[in-house]
């Protein structure tokens, strides 16, 4: 194996990524057309699938009243996100200090994970108040601790016992082992799992809205337009919140290539 | 030699899955005692117990019955006050972090302050001669580097002992061979007390001081054999008759060896 040199993604990368992305952009292209030129010539009426054009016209119209939405819903799932996820690290962390207890503890975690967690909704909000974002977050919170909890347990346990030996060579205390091996041993588990918390969030919020609370959240929109029934605002807010979900998840993964460079050059080499 | 010892083994049984009827002794009344400043190399066919003995030198492991005593004190107390540095057969690095970082990790959780744990790596890093590549990750690096960094990384808590378990076993012979002259010439700066597992007669004859050779089932020690080959070793020791000479007492030494007349 040679070596390669430090070198940062720069033009010729960018160029690359750009070149990657087409095919996706002229999927997406097609598919849109495909869908305007189906609804258009079968004329399929507005209640069963309104036009990609009639959509960005009710997006466009409801424009201040969807951002204004999203935004608190956007608070909300951040706030589920940042609960769920901490919460999830830190219950892997006693977990993997104290490894007896880890069979137990998963067990049960995947026993919770198993009752569909949006059917707790109702009971959030009567817990914490229809109209507080906290029974908003709660949901999303509890759907991304699953995934959190368990991918960062893995990442934590799974450790070469080589690299244990050296922290032992070398007298280390158990919190040195946690802070100085462990916990970065885990982050690339932390990642995915947090990926996959981004989407879980987003629906769990989304869902809990459909429940009742302040106006101005997309759940709400979504299920008041449809009640109208506006069925091409309802897919704008749809839409909208899918895009949500989608910028949350590239912010994920911008702070996974910030966060471990290692990381990202192995994939880099790999591919 | 006994006022200057670092290490000294008396009596050291290791007996594994001890009481059950899939006992193995893996070490038998074993007696070592090595001098400061001395490169010993603990020489022997796969299953003789070197790595074990080392293992229970390092306290990586205890002993069944025996005393050991490392640095006046015992293997753990030695341990604890990170008498020792340790570079095991593969590097290990910490693929999260960069050469550096790696090489100061010993440091860092011997809780010495940063300002001088920086500087100190970066001397470390001079002694193997990969001052360039202290930004890269362990990814980037040749088995033989990241080797290299390892040992930097086992030197630089400034250990009195350095404990070597095959740490060129993985490597080629040509990087082997330039690492074993590379080794020398630390070993020579930093006047450390070198413990050295090996399996290679010629790598044992080349390093050491002293030649421990050891049988296998039960492991013990077979023969010590002084080498009193003078430095600075080179290439060209390798070629002298005196070289081909001590390669062929050590040998004999091994084929000697009680094991071999147990095995057949």
């Amino acid at each position: 194996m040679s070596t390669v040199p430090l070198s940062r993604p720069g033009r010729p990368a960018l160029m690359s990524r750009a070149l990657r992305l087409t095919p996706v952009a002229v999927t997406a292209v097609l598919l849109l057309g495909l869908w305007q030129s189906v609804v258009v010539l079968f004329d399929v009426p507005v209640f069963i699938m309104p036009s990609p054009v009639m959509i960005a016209e009710a997006f466009q119209q409801d424009f201040g009243t969807i951002m204004s939405a999203s935004r608190s819903t956007v608070e909300s799932v951040l706030l589920g996100l940042v609960l769920g996820s901490l919460g999830g690290v830190a219950v892997a962390l006693v977990v993997s200090r104290f490894p007896r207890m880890s069979g137990p503890v998963l067990n049960t975690a995947v026993l919770v994970n198993c009752a569909p967690i949006v059917a707790l909704a109702p009971i959030f909000n009567n817990w914490f108040g229809v109209t507080s974002m906290l029974s908003k977050a709660g949901v999303a919170a509890v759907m991304v601790f699953f995934p959190v909890f368990v991918n960062t347990t893995r990442g934590l346990l799974q450790i070469a016992p080589l690299h244990v030996e050296i922290m032992e060579s070398l007298a280390a205390r158990p919190r040195q082992v946690a802070l100085l091996l462990r916990l970065p041993n885990a982050l690339p588990f932390i990642f995915n799992a947090l990926k996959l918390g981004t989407t879980l969030a987003v629906i769990g919020v989304i869902v809990s809205e459909y429940f009742g609370g302040s106006t101005e959240a997309l759940g709400v929109y979504i299920a008041y337009q449809a009640a109208l029934p506006r069925f091409d605002y309802a897919w704008a807010g749809i839409l909208v919140s899918g895009a949500l979900g989608l910028a949350m998840f590239g912010v994920v993964t911008l702070l996974e290539r910030f966060l471990m460079p290692w990381h990202e050059s192995l994939h880099e080499e790999e591919s | 030699m006994a006022e200057h010892a670092i290490i000294s083994v008396r009596g050291v049984d290791k007996v594994f899955n001890s009481g059950s009827d899939r006992a193995v002794t893996a070490l038998q009344d074993i007696d070592l005692t090595i001098g400061r400043g001395e490169f010993i190399s603990l020489l022997g066919p796969s299953g003789c117990g070197k790595s074990t003995l080392l293992r229970v030198m390092a306290d990586l492991t205890g002993p069944t019955s025996g005393t050991v005593t490392v640095n006046g004190k015992t293997p753990g107390a030695a341990r604890a006050d990170r008498d020792y540095g340790m570079v095991f057969q593969q590097a290990g690095l910490f693929e999260w972090r960069n050469v550096l970082r790696n090489v100061e990790l010993p440091l860092q959780v011997a809780g010495v302050k940063k300002e001088v744990h920086r500087a100190k790596a970066l001397e470390m890093l001079e002694l193997v001669r990969l001052s360039d590549f202290a930004g890269h990750y362990p990814w980037q690096l040749s088995g033989g580097m990241q080797q290299r960094v390892a040992i930097a990384r086992a030197l630089s808590a400034d250990p009195e002992i350095l404990f070597m378990d095959e740490p060129l076993g993985a490597l080629d012979e040509m990087n082997r061979e330039r690492l074993q002259g590379e080794l020398l010439r630390i070993w020579g700066d930093t006047r450390t007390t070198v413990v050295f597992v090996t399996h290679s007669i010629s790598e044992a004859v080349f390093l050491s001081s002293r030649v421990v050779v050891m049988s296998a089932r039960p492991g013990r020690v077979a023969a010590c054999i002084d080498v009193d080959l003078p430095h600075p070793r080179t290439a060209e020791t390798r070629t002298t008759p005196e070289f081909f000479e001590k390669v062929k007492e050590v040998r004999q030494a091994l084929h000697g060896a009680p094991s071999e007349q147990a095995a057949a």
